[in-house]
């Protein structure tokens, strides 16, 4: 009896110790499965031609055919978020700073532009960026440009502005409610001795909530690399994103090893991005934004 | 007692349920192509085939234009094949010439059913016994044939170009004015550049037809492409089929390849020009069928077959394939015409008229020699 007591004690004990791991496992394996499993083979694959492994084939076909797409992904990138960053503040801290109604409009209409898709986004800029679309026909009609030579939006301009339609109010939204924390009596502090808006933002504001702009810059940064449908539907030829190549290497080639290369290329883009944030967000307790 | 009559009520009336009323078989119908596809099935198809048999409906599902949505077909029935299953999900699937040569490649995936049909002698079209160079016959009914032909604005271009050497000097003398969605953006782009090489090469029958594959040749075609190349700095690049489409009808380009059924249901629904018209240019442009197949282990066998006959029977072929969606019919031509009306007949053979077509209108190039063409673009025509 006694043993047997001790017994269901000892298992207990190690129970205690297995528990965490067992709460861990659905998490963990889910990721595992769903997640890591994915990432892995498409590296592996990425390094394979038909029985040939490991080779470096995909990689210099890749390079050779779409070494212009991948630096035009890089370039796009790194505008986008860049312009998304300070658009988005300037938005931000318009819609902390100003009390104004207009202010309040501007920032509650902004937001729809988030929780609309960017296929939607895609199709709208289509028509409304085509060199006889909405824009260059107003332009037209108030004399700034002639109809017969528009202004061509379908390349870079176009697809920089349809991420702006939607990640400066993402940044801004991201921004805005870390702004919204900082104390009042700070910035009645600076008015009282003379500081303009100008200072109030950037040597306050700012500083203050570097950690929330920088989120918001990785997350934007980390959306428009993998954005396949807006550049699918506004820029199909050269140079195009690098998503539109892996769907072209898929459909008109099955070419999933090619496809895998590029692939590689947009993960090495987004690494550092996704480091940084977790190092950032676990090193920090911070969850979520 | 009471209790004991109402549960055998009840069993009995649940038994009445499970064997008097027949259920309703359910035909799972996998389609690819434009929305148009879905369109066709879910509002056209499926409705007057179960108004034929009341007992059928069809559930249909889309999988997206051009060769991915064949691909996400032929991915489908492959994982059906490797589970093991001893019935499949799919009864009948819509699929374009390239998935013929996976499914070939593959291997049993399809059943041989279309001579059991009685709409098989209807049937003439080459493209029923070849696709892209696999041996097809039996595995296939041709649903529709599409065609890509050029499309102008004869207020802009009052006499078409007849050949590429017209063409290519038309748009040298009217800078970005013709317009093409590239290889990127759907297959009215593919079959422009596809009847390049055609033409520059003058080897339509050996790239297309018999054959063979001569890895060799490609090496020969850069100078082709950097033609292709050069010309491509007068053109404008449009997004997509549909982007040609909306930017002829918004006078943004005067000319550019379109597929013909697309473009006249643009037009019967107001979204085109009415006075854009048609032209097939020497040595001519690529087309291509649609096919049925049935997957070797389908559900409803029966079903799926009768559903193939239906569609590919003279009257539906008339009235829905030609009047209602402006493709040239997948069965013999001839079989047709008595059920056309005059008026849907004229329109689809107004610009092209059934000889120029048949001279005129070419297939895609073999499977291999269409990835080729495919990659030689990118490498030379874009560059890399």
């Amino acid at each position: 009896m006694r043993s047997g007591r001790s017994e269901v004690k000892r298992r207990w004990g190690g129970a205690s110790k297995l528990l965490p791991l067992l709460l861990l496992f659905p998490a963990v394996s889910f990721v595992l499965v769903l997640y890591l499993y994915p990432l892995f083979s498409s590296v592996i694959r990425s390094f394979t031609l038909g029985a040939q492994s490991p080779t470096f084939a995909n990689y210099l076909k890749a390079w050779a055919l779409y070494k212009k797409d991948i630096l035009f992904t890089v370039e796009v990138a790194l505008l986008g978020t860049f312009l998304s960053i300070v658009l988005g503040l300037a938005l931000a801290c318009y819609a902390r700073i100003s009390r104004s109604r207009a202010a309040r409009f501007v920032n509650s209409l902004s937001r729809l532009t988030i929780f609309l898709p960017y296929v939607i986004v895609g199709q709208m800029m289509r028509s409304f960026l085509a060199p006889h679309g909405f824009l260059n026909v107003i332009l037209a009609n108030m004399k700034v440009i002639d109809l017969n030579s528009p202004i061509q939006f379908f390349n870079i301009r176009g697809l920089l502005l349809g991420f702006l339609w939607k990640e400066v109010p993402f940044v801004s939204f991201i921004v805005l409610s870390s702004l919204q924390v900082v104390d009042e009596r700070y910035l009645e502090a600076a008015r009282s001795v003379g500081a303009k808006t100008r200072h109030i933002v950037l040597s306050i504001l700012i500083p203050m909530i570097k950690p929330a702009i920088i989120v918001g810059g990785v997350l934007t940064f980390c959306t428009i690399v993998s954005t396949f449908t807006l550049p699918y539907m506004l820029v199909t030829e050269s140079p195009t994103m690098v998503t539109v190549d892996i769907a072209h290497r898929v459909t008109y080639f099955r070419d999933y090893g090619v496809a895998n290369a590029l692939g590689v290329f947009l993960y090495l883009l987004a690494a550092p991005m996704a480091i940084y944030y977790l190092r950032r967000m676990v090193g920090e307790e911070i969850y979520g934004y | 007692m009471k209790r004991c009559a109402g549960i055998v009520g009840l069993v009995l009336f649940a038994a009445w349920v499970a064997l008097g009323v027949p259920e309703k078989v359910t035909l799972l119908y996998m389609t690819a192509g434009d929305i148009n596809m879905l369109a066709l099935a879910q509002n056209v198809l499926g409705p007057m085939f179960s108004a034929r048999y009341p007992e059928v409906e069809l559930r249909t599902v889309h999988t997206g234009p051009g060769d991915a949505g064949s691909q996400l077909i032929f991915e489908k029935l492959r994982a059906e094949k490797l589970s093991g299953k001893e019935t499949w999900d799919v009864d009948v699937a819509m699929v374009h010439q390239v998935f013929m040569s996976w499914a070939a490649a593959e291997g049993d995936l399809l059943l041989q059913y279309a001579q059991d049909l009685e709409t098989w002698q209807y049937v003439t079209s080459p493209h029923a016994k070849y696709a892209l160079g696999t041996l097809v016959e039996g595995y296939v009914m041709p649903m529709f044939h599409s065609q890509i032909a050029i499309a102008y604005n004869p207020k802009y271009v009052p006499e078409p170009p007849k050949s590429y050497e017209e063409l290519v000097e038309w748009v040298k003398a009217h800078p970005g004015k013709f317009g093409y969605n590239g290889i990127k953006g759907g297959m009215s782009g593919v079959g422009f550049v596809v009847g390049w090489v055609y033409w520059k090469t003058g080897k339509y029958e050996q790239y297309a037809i018999t054959g063979p594959y001569n890895e060799q040749e490609i090496a020969s075609w850069e100078p082709i492409f950097k033609e292709l190349k050069e010309f491509n700095k007068y053109v404008t690049i449009t997004a997509g089929n549909v982007g040609t489409l909306d930017a002829l009808n918004r006078g943004e380009i005067w000319m550019g390849p379109v597929w013909v059924d697309m473009f006249y249901t643009f037009m019967l629904t107001g979204k085109m020009d009415p006075n854009i018209r048609l032209v097939l240019p020497a040595p001519g442009l690529p087309g291509q069928p649609m096919y049925f197949v049935i997957p070797k282990k389908a559900k409803n066998i029966e079903w799926a077959k009768k559903f193939v006959e239906f569609v590919t029977s003279p009257e539906i072929q008339a009235k829905v394939i030609v009047e209602m969606y402006n493709w040239y019919p997948g069965i013999d031509g001839s079989y047709v015409k008595d059920y056309v009306s005059p008026g849907a007949y004229a329109r689809l053979y107004r610009d092209i008229a059934p000889e120029e077509l048949r001279t005129k209108g070419l297939a895609f190039a073999l499977a291999k020699y269409h990835t080729a063409i495919l990659e030689a673009y990118e490498k030379w025509a874009i560059g890399g």
